[in-house]
């Protein structure tokens, strides 16, 4: 089984709204995969499907390697987190997590206090959740997630709302779980600075459609500075590039060239260019961090 | 399913609702008691030995004792509470969240609440019924026991009447999939509101159809349980109004369980 997670064409109408179009996404085991959009986009739509709350109205998935119609067995074996958590605001934390726990058969209280201990809410005694912070709240509720001992988590916007403390704190908690669980995670959320800190493979979500997806070496690379061309004749100019002895590029949209290396011969590359009869027609310097990037891809903030 | 019904039964002796509805039904059984106690035994001289002008039966015994807790409007909409606050904690919490996504079965969430439900409201009509006969056997020198054997069918009778309308309750409460619209229509039909209505479309019945067979309140689950007279009933009356019970419940309970595993949670 290559992938614990797969979706083959998943779609998603509500009447005549189509809220995730077609989405193909695959979770290698170990993989903390960072789902990118705006508002809107399909997010958490997708992400109810994959969690079961909802039904794909075309399309499929399988998790670990089975189709949905059979993987009700293994459903305890991923813990979601849909948008804020359900939580019985008059229990507290371990009355919230031995109900979990009853749903999903596990008996072991000393396992949910250590639960609730890796979460950081070990000492929080017999308060009702309803007086808990958001922090607190969205940290039980991851909590109440590995209840069952899942390998996969579907999580979404879990550091939505949060302040900067919390959001740091569940960042290093979803890292934790990553790293010493070994728990794939599928993580949604529109703070991509946030995002970018833990990622490892990126999806970006537009309008129901997965527009990029990419791994955290090849967004560094697409974001590190470069010089951006546009030359007249595309074909040609990099057959030019190539012969200046230069390797480190890449053509995007079959008509920019993003050039990695010799930033400072820009005007060697364009009097090389004019010299094979090929206009320059744009010529930058660039670097963008992942923001920038997501609203180059998305054509938001009227990006130029 | 056990995990499950385990699981809703814990939730339910937690939440402050089930609490205070099991005050309010003790307080209700109170009330029943001293009201019997003021008309049949009659400590002031109110009512000058005429207590059947008071209520619907001229002795106090057993069966009348299920009457006067069991067929009444007010216990009926304390259950409905209940049973509609109960129905609908997990969604008005987010918890469903957490729970409808692990089972491809949904149904089975759905039946194990309603059966939960039926347990905590079996539990409130012991508690309630209990307190009000304990101490209407106690303490009102006009009752008299009479026979186990018919008050334990009449308890029988109403208590399979009250869990059809848990059922109804619990239906509405699945399809409007909040609390008020469940509160407003247990409303409906345990204050005699529906009740006028079905009135109405019995005269315009009997206005189209010369001799109808078979009358809307002969039908609607409200009338059929306020009008049925359970202490000197045929068999075949009895048979009827069980027959209508059960299609009640498992018509209310197909129709939850078809919704619930149809819809997405929002």
């Amino acid at each position: 089984m290559e992938y614990l997670l797969e979706t083959d064409n998943i779609t998603k109408r509500y009447g005549p709204i189509v809220a995730v179009d077609h989405v193909s996404i695959r979770l290698k085991q170990g993989e903390i995969y960072g789902l990118i959009g705006r508002n809107g986009a399909g997010k958490t739509t997708l992400l109810k499907m994959l969690a079961g709350l909802a039904k794909p109205t075309e399309g499929s998935f399988t998790i670990f390697g089975e189709s949905a119609e059979k993987t009700s067995r293994m459903r305890d074996r991923v813990g979601v987190l849909i948008e804020t958590p359900g939580l019985y605001p008059n229990l507290s934390a371990m009355g919230n997590m031995k109900i979990m726990a009853m749903i999903v058969g596990e008996n072991d209280d000393l396992y949910l206090k250590e639960l609730l201990e890796d979460v950081g809410l070990g000492g929080i005694g017999k308060r009702h959740v309803k007086a808990f912070s958001m922090g607190m709240k969205q940290r039980l509720g991851i909590a109440m997630s590995l209840v069952g001992h899942p390998d996969i988590l579907l999580l979404d916007e879990p550091i939505n709302g949060l302040d900067p403390q919390g959001i740091v704190e569940v960042r290093e908690l979803i890292s934790k779980l990553n790293r010493e669980r070994n728990i794939t995670i599928l993580i949604s959320s529109h703070i991509l600075e946030e995002l970018s800190k833990i990622v490892t493979r990126y999806g970006i979500i537009h309008n129901g459609r997965i527009i990029d997806q990419f791994s955290q070496s090849e967004l560094l690379r697409r974001c590190q500075e470069r010089i951006e061309l546009r030359p007249s004749d595309p074909t040609k100019a990099v057959t030019i590039i190539e012969k200046m002895g230069i390797s480190d590029f890449k053509v995007v949209d079959n008509s920019v060239l993003h050039i990695f290396e010799r930033l400072e011969d820009s005007g060697e590359i364009v009097l090389e260019l004019a010299k094979n009869d090929i206009k320059t027609l744009n010529i930058s310097i660039k670097n963008e961090n992942l923001e920038d990037y997501f609203l180059h891809v998305t054509g938001g903030a009227n990006y130029r | 399913m056990f995990n499950l019904i385990k699981m809703n039964l814990y939730r339910m002796s937690r939440a402050v609702s089930t609490w205070v509805i099991a005050i309010v039904t003790v307080c209700f059984a109170l009330l029943q008691f001293g009201s019997l106690k003021l008309i049949f035994d009659d400590p002031f001289n109110m009512f000058s030995g005429e207590a059947g002008s008071m209520v619907a039966f001229d002795r106090l015994d057993g069966v009348s004792a299920v009457t006067t807790f069991l067929q009444n409007g007010n216990v009926l909409i304390i259950l409905a509470i209940f049973v509609v606050l109960f129905a609908n904690a997990e969604h008005k919490c987010g918890f469903d969240k957490n729970l409808i996504g692990l089972s491809k079965n949904r149904w089975k969430q759905t039946l194990a609440r309603w059966i939960s439900a039926v347990i905590g409201m079996t539990a409130l009509i012991a508690i309630g019924f209990g307190v009000m006969l304990g101490l209407t056997a106690l303490f009102v020198d006009a009752f008299t026991f009479g026979s186990a054997v018919a008050m334990f069918k009449s308890l029988g009778l109403m208590y399979l009447g009250a869990v059809a309308f848990s059922a109804i309750f619990f239906f509405f409460t699945t399809l409007f999939n909040n609390s008020v619209g469940g509160v407003v229509t247990s409303l409906v039909l345990t204050t005699g509101i529906f009740n006028l209505f079905e009135m109405l479309m019995d005269m315009l019945v009997k206005k189209i159809f010369s001799s109808p067979k078979v009358l809307p309140t002969d039908i609607f689950y409200d009338s059929v349980f306020m009008n049925f007279s359970h202490s000197d009933a045929s068999t075949k009356a009895i048979l009827i109004f069980a027959g209508i019970s059960v299609v009640y419940i498992v018509l209310s309970l197909l129709g939850s369980m078809v919704l619930q595993q149809r819809r997405d949670v929002k």
